[in-house]
């Protein structure tokens, strides 16, 4: 039932949409410039490279690498307040893009900076389903 | 041409309220508390100042009209710049601009806030990249430069817990600051995760209060009261791509350009630095600052704060304020107030030997704004 989720939803509009209708499908798709082949994140008008407005949403491969991460000992929202103490990483795509994230299926103990990961796909609610990392 | 500005700058007034909790003030009556301070401390009167410039703050607190008309001025300018938390920093830089373009003569520049009573929490997160994973406080990105450092350059706790241990020792010699009660490192090292890697020690400490300075220029400056501060050099670089360029943003490095640019129009090195203020809403923010300005290496600034040289009597005293985690989190002010009373000579207790030139740096929350400032004694 949607009304059970009660963390935060990512706000989704027409730039971002694409994004969040291929995680619900269980891919990963940023965008890529049709002029440059720049992927970027998060979801723009244009490329922040050259500026081109032509682009495609491009899947992933869905590896990447821990740049950093953090543990939240804190409760700032009620919906993390069970899971507290929690992690929330920021994960160097293949492609280069940097996302923000949570790292699943592992101690918080274990992850390291430059650990490898592999993306999964959680079934928030029936309009969003969130990407995280597993380690690879 | 970056030189023509050096020396072309000064502030004349510094009006600083009482810091902590105010209950019963709004922002912008503090504001105007700390405005009214800044003209008993120049000896202007209102009706002098032609340039008015508000940083806006929490709670719609701010409003260059709003304050305007409660002071019942008509400014030749007025007007309030967004640039985060460093805002206030990049006011002055923009009043010393105004000042020498002849546009102004007199610029008040003005802070208040009472975000303390208020209970701001900062709680929010970006809604769309960070939020929906538990990402919320700006202390988050902080965290994340410190963990990263620490995989990089083998930084540890305790060797940060050296900033937050200090600053209090700063503090408590600072009539000013509000976080008096002794603090070790065992007490940091003891003392609860707020974001790992991060302790509670390590975030500033909300308060209310208000700040104001008055910027004019060094011949205006002779008829007034106080021996005016010269803004010897201004330094800008904003990360404004963020997480697209995660070295100059998260890693801060985009403080080397800011450098290159406060040392080129001053004309003088690090070395030449008798105090260095650090606006440090989180406590490795004082880590970044040190090696991208320049004071050690890269990845050696763990190590450099050590054995007490960044304490008062030390090789290079940082934060004699006691920084934002022990004086007041006023986003920078707090320390542009004691570099200028350092400069003035009158921090007794606190006080730097002969200080002559003093550093602040400045960035905002989420290392996007970053600025420097060097002021000298005249």
């Amino acid at each position: 039932m949607e009304g059970t989720y009660s963390k935060p939803l990512p706000e989704i509009d027409d730039i971002n949409r694409p994004f969040w209708e291929a995680t619900r499908r269980g891919e990963l798709r940023l965008q890529r410039c049709k002029d440059c082949s720049h992927v970027s994140y998060p979801a723009g008008t244009n490329c922040p490279k050259c500026l081109s407005t032509s682009f495609e949403w491009s899947p992933m491969s869905g590896r990447g690498t821990v740049w950093s991460f953090i543990v939240y000992h804190h409760c700032w929202h009620r919906g993390f307040e069970k899971e507290i103490p929690y992690n929330v990483a920021m994960i160097q795509l293949e492609e280069g893009p940097i996302v923000i994230t949570n790292i699943v299926d592992v101690k918080n103990e274990t992850i390291k900076v430059g650990m490898p990961v592999k993306v999964v796909f959680e079934h928030a609610t029936d309009e969003v389903t969130l990407f995280k990392f597993k380690p690879a | 041409m970056l030189q023509d500005m050096r020396d072309k700058a000064c502030i004349v007034g510094l009006g600083q309220t009482k810091q902590g909790k105010l209950p019963g003030l709004s922002a912008d009556e503090i504001a105007i508390w700390a405005f009214k301070l800044s003209l008993e401390d120049s000896g202007l009167k209102k009706e002098q100042i032609d340039g008015l410039m508000t940083q806006q703050s929490y709670g719609g607190a701010g409003d260059t009209l709003k304050i305007g008309r409660e002071l019942g001025i008509n400014p030749k300018i007025g007007t309030s710049v967004i640039a985060t938390g460093a805002a206030g920093a990049a006011m002055v830089h923009y009043a010393a601009m105004v000042v020498n373009a002849g546009m102004a003569n007199y610029v008040a520049v003005v802070y208040g806030t009472n975000q303390a009573t208020n209970r701001n929490r900062f709680a929010t997160g970006d809604p769309e990249s960070a939020s929906p994973f538990g990402m919320f406080n700006p202390g988050a990105f902080a965290a994340m430069n410190f963990r990263r450092r620490m995989a990089l350059y083998g930084t540890t706790e305790r060797q940060l817990g050296t900033v937050a241990v200090t600053q209090r020792k700063h503090a408590r010699m600072n009539p000013v600051a509000v976080l008096k009660d002794p603090l070790t490192i065992e007490d940091y090292l003891s003392s609860r995760y707020v974001i790992a890697p991060l302790h509670v020690y390590d975030f500033c400490h909300i308060t209310d209060g208000g700040h104001c300075v008055i910027v004019t220029t060094p011949e205006r400056a002779r008829d007034l009261k106080q021996p005016p501060v010269m803004v010897m050099g201004m330094g800008r670089s904003d990360a404004l791509q963020g997480l697209a360029t995660p070295d100059e943003a998260m890693m801060q490095r985009i403080q080397r350009q800011s450098a290159k640019m406060v040392y080129e129009m001053a004309d003088v090195s690090p070395d030449d630095v008798d105090a260095l203020y650090v606006q440090d809403a989180y406590t490795p923010a004082v880590l970044s600052a040190l090696e991208n300005y320049g004071f050690c290496k890269e990845g050696e600034a763990g190590e450099f704060i050590q054995g007490g040289r960044i304490e008062l009597g030390g090789e290079l005293p940082v934060n004699l304020n006691g920084g934002q985690s022990s004086e007041t989190y006023m986003v920078g002010w707090g320390h542009t107030a004691d570099a200028i009373r350092q400069l003035r000579g009158v921090c007794g207790p606190r006080q730097v030997k002969d200080a002559a030139i003093i550093q602040c740096t400045y960035s905002g929350g989420l290392f996007d704004h970053t600025l420097s400032t060097i002021f000298r004694r005249p």
